[in-house]
């Protein structure tokens, strides 16, 4: 096993991590933000597994083999499992974020979403024509 | 901010922290070599302690199982804000139908794809129900068979219709086993303390190894998981379509 060979599932981590941040810097859209925020957490998945593995051991589930048969560590699996099922309630909860952002402003661009531009945005509209109350 | 300016702040913070992640990384045992003492010694004395094949449950519902907790409340966050920003006044109606856009024809459900749904809903259920129930002996548990328990009941939506998905799933129901499954994963950690033992202490009965009914206080929590995730999952499709229903005549749109 060269040393290239054994840091490469960490360097994929930091790639993952790091490709997703630049998504996020860079990002237009906040769909597409929320997306980008996906692509990082995958890095965490693939660290932690990454972390728990070793090779020649089974699943650490001892059905099939007997307990003490080397195991890789359940422990970062139950990490990334309970990271699935929260990963995908928060991106539903940051989706519907979107949506009233949407709604409300009829844009999903960060650039547009400046506090500045909604006061803006605000003062011309009263200038204008007096909004009916909600 | 202007994307230049985003763009150099992401650079400067890079070389920040590249150096961290670089030593980091070299210094991590090298992949595959060994794994962290705290997973070894699991895996060596679980089975034996818990009755338990599956570690990954152990862990879960058990061993670290007070985490387990946190990470239910932080679901059942997530999903309470998503009701809480979509449903306004909407989302008791059940008679609606989805919206289209007009213009577009509306073609009429092959008999064939309620038939295949009719078949395959109750085949996932059976499937989820399987997952949630063998938890502590072969891969699985309650949040993968809840997310599966989910699942099956969009093919209700696909096989019934809108109005059809909204009769059978009804979000008051969701709403009960998102709470209870939550509720039922807290006694199980404050129930044994009424007996004078630790927070989550595993006091029943642990089984039979490799037994479906083994690991005691694992089993009960397990379920609560499913409910909580079940109910939250199909309660999260439930207020993304109704996102798009039609509002009816009269009926308030969400407060904005």
């Amino acid at each position: 096993m060269t040393p290239i060979m054994s840091a490469l599932p960490f360097c994929v981590a930091a790639w993952l991590f790091a490709i997703g941040l630049y998504g996020i810097v860079t990002s237009r859209n906040y769909i597409h933000l929320v997306g980008c925020l996906g692509v990082c957490q995958s890095a965490t998945y693939v660290l932690l597994l990454a972390v728990g593995y070793r090779w020649d051991s089974v699943a650490p589930i001892f059905y099939d083999h007997p307990p003490g048969t080397p195991a890789v560590d359940p422990v970062v699996q139950a990490l990334v499992l309970t990271d699935i099922v929260v990963g995908a309630t928060l991106t539903a909860l940051l989706l519907v974020m979107a949506i009233q952002v949407q709604k409300r402003r009829g844009t999903l661009d960060p650039e547009e979403l400046a506090p500045m531009k909604e006061q803006q945005a605000a003062d011309a509209c009263k200038g204008r024509v007096a909004e009916p109350q909600r | 901010m202007s994307l230049r300016l985003r763009l150099i702040l992401l650079a400067l913070s890079a070389l920040v922290l590249v150096p961290g992640f670089g030593s980091v990384i070299g210094h991590i045992p090298g992949f595959g070599s060994e794994i962290p003492a705290y997973g070894e010694l699991i895996n060596r004395i679980g089975p034996a302690e818990r009755q338990v094949a599956n570690m990954v449950s152990a862990i879960n519902f058990d061993i670290r199982g007070l985490d387990t907790l946190g990470e239910e409340f932080m679901l059942l966050a997530a999903i309470a804000g998503t009701v809480v920003l979509l449903r306004g006044q909407r989302g008791t109606d059940t008679a609606d139908t989805a919206i289209r856009l007009p213009g577009r024809p509306l073609v009429p459900r092959a008999e064939a794809v309620t038939l295949v749904c009719r078949i395959f809903g109750p085949l996932i259920a059976v499937f989820g129900l399987y997952i949630v129930l063998h938890a502590t002996v072969t891969p699985g548990g309650g949040f993968q068979g809840g997310v599966i328990l989910a699942s099956g009941t969009m093919l209700i939506y696909l096989g019934e219709g809108y109005a059809g998905w909204r009769r059978s799933v009804l979000s008051g129901w969701l709403d009960a086993m998102e709470g209870g499954g939550a509720l039922v994963f807290t006694l199980c950690g404050l129930g044994p303390m009424l007996v004078g033992a630790a927070f989550m202490e595993n006091l029943l009965p642990l089984g039979i190894y490799k037994d479906m009914l083994s690991g005691g206080l694992i089993l009960i929590e397990n379920l609560g998981v499913a409910l909580a995730v079940t109910g939250g999952f199909t309660q999260l499709f439930l207020e993304f379509m109704e996102e798009t229903r039609e509002p009816a005549a009269g009926e308030d749109t969400p407060s904005e």
